[in-house]
């Protein structure tokens, strides 16, 4: 019996050995593809829209190195690359944690910069809204799902989408918030929650219908990205950084649901 | 089951009091339902034994997060479990508190199943025919036989099942929705604050989690101690 029990504690053994060892080759394979990868790492929100446009706009570049994509919320990177994690290039939700690794000196100078505006939308997975914004709130008798406003730039501009409409006072004490915009698309799209303030991005990637909230009912919801400056592949997160303000990628952020950058005065990232 | 929230307070307070609110009840709940799951799982003989008691330890190795991802989509109104509870009280299952005390009881059931599973395996059935050929009911052979040689189970249990339920994250921030005084426990204000770089606050918390946790498990382990000897002088009475 123990005899049958250390045999298949060593074949289980044998086969973790193995899965970890082939992990490991294609790990070399893929990176050994350039010299060195470049690590991006990006707000949760963003990664789909950047997955899609690297696959378009990557081949058209000669050697340009093998992206590998790090996603998670922009205050989770930021603790990260605080304490050490070698990322080439942050692509934030907001504009206050560029700007606190720019003062902390992470950051290279004048690195910071605005590649895309967020953009809300009104949405229920339950039945497709067919009135304006203001009234589809004014008759919701349920609750709200938004982003939770301290944390995520997307809730805060949601809050001040309720403001600005002077719904605030009666949601404030029926919203459901999520600790992102993931999150909240996530809780209205399971439509445990009837009506929901997302993203409009995460609309169009999935192909559902909202209803787009005109974007001066809140303060523009800038992604800002900086440059590491302890990569040691500056070089080539400027080229991916040039790739991405490009017109043709900015074009096809703004196709992804984002709001478009004409119009919005930026610093200087828009050529043309 | 609704807490009522008191504008006064102070925001952490709050999280406090739901929290203790959210472990109590869970506790309860599960002493009531692991009781008799442990003692079940305890006598089966069946092959089907393994299989449920791997259903039990599920929770230990499933990520918070899928657990409570199946459960924001059981308690929607949209699937048969969220639209009988919305029939039967009125309201919506999905972010409310009593959405976050059955998420926590089953995410804290095998830390108190398998506790009490053991104790009762190693009662011998000895003690108990004893009792019963001299004419105990299982109610009286239960509370006067088992109950008082497995009480450090109990405690361990119960102390493990209330503590493990403080300390969830996942499973709450997935059916919760961050609502104050209703779901808006300890660890999601922890997490709010870190996300929101207000350290000083996240610190209070955090140190207080890690205090509490220690002292409370200190005292399990304490409470566990004597009880060896005691089992030892219970085997001593039967052998004797």
């Amino acid at each position: 019996m123990s005899l049958l029990l250390t045999r298949a504690l060593a074949s289980f053994i044998f086969i973790v050995l193995l899965f970890l060892s082939s992990t490991d080759v294609r790990a070399k394979n893929t990176l050994g593809f350039d010299d060195k990868p470049l690590r991006i790492a990006v707000a949760s929100n963003f990664a789909p829209t950047l997955t899609k446009l690297l696959a378009r706009f990557n081949l058209n570049q000669e050697n340009f190195p093998k992206p590998i994509i790090i996603a998670a919320s922009s205050g989770t990177l930021f603790l990260q690359i605080q304490h050490g994690a070698s990322f080439d290039v942050f692509l934030s939700a907001d504009t206050k944690r560029p700007q606190l690794l720019t003062t902390a000196d992470l950051a290279v100078k004048d690195s910071q910069q605005t590649y895309a505006y967020g953009a809300l939308a009104l949405w229920s997975a339950k039945k497709e809204i067919t009135t304006d914004v203001l009234t589809a709130l004014k008759n919701n008798q349920h609750r709200l799902a938004i982003a939770n406003p301290k944390i995520a730039p997307y809730g805060k501009a949601a809050k001040q989408v309720l403001e600005h409409l002077q719904l605030w006072d009666s949601y404030k004490t029926r919203l459901i918030q999520g600790i992102n915009i993931i999150q909240t698309f996530q809780q209205t799209r399971s439509q445990a929650v009837n009506l929901g303030i997302v993203s409009n991005s995460q609309l169009v990637l999935n192909h559902f219908k909202g209803v787009l909230i005109p974007s001066h009912f809140h303060q523009p919801i800038k992604q800002q990205l900086v440059i590491l400056k302890r990569s040691k592949n500056i070089q080539q997160a400027q080229r991916f950084v040039s790739l991405l303000m490009s017109k043709q990628a900015q074009q096809f952020i703004a196709e992804s649901g984002y709001a478009k950058l004409n119009g919005m005065k930026d610093e200087g990232n828009t050529r043309e | 089951m609704k807490v009522t929230p008191v504008n006064n307070t102070h925001p952490d307070i709050l999280a406090l009091i739901t929290t203790l609110k959210m472990a109590g009840i869970t506790t309860i709940i599960l002493m009531l339902i692991g009781t008799p799951l442990a003692w079940f799982l305890a006598k089966m003989q069946s092959r089907a034994k393994v299989f449920i008691e791997a259903l039990v330890a599920l929770p230990l190795v499933l990520p918070p997060t899928v657990l409570g991802f199946y459960l924001l989509l059981l308690f929607s109104p949209q699937y048969l479990p969220g639209q009988i509870w919305q029939q039967a009280t009125g309201q919506q299952l999905a972010f409310s508190f009593s959405a976050i005390v059955i998420g926590s009881v089953l995410y804290s059931l095998p830390f108190v199943v398998q506790p009490l599973q053991k104790a009762f395996e190693q009662l011998g059935d000895d003690l108990l025919e004893a009792a019963a050929m001299l004419g105990a009911s299982a109610f009286d052979r239960f509370f006067t036989i088992v109950l008082p040689i497995t009480k450090a189970s109990f405690i361990t249990a119960a102390s493990l099942g209330f503590a493990h339920t403080v300390g969830e994250f996942g499973v709450v921030l997935m059916i919760g929705g961050n609502i104050p005084g209703e779901t808006r426990v300890l660890s999601i204000a922890l997490f709010d604050h870190v996300e929101a770089f207000d350290y000083a606050q996240a610190h209070i918390i955090s140190i207080s989690l890690v205090i509490s946790s220690l002292v409370l498990l200190s005292l399990i382990y304490l409470l566990n101690r004597p009880t060896k000897n005691k089992r030892i002088n219970q085997r001593g009475l039967i052998d004797g």
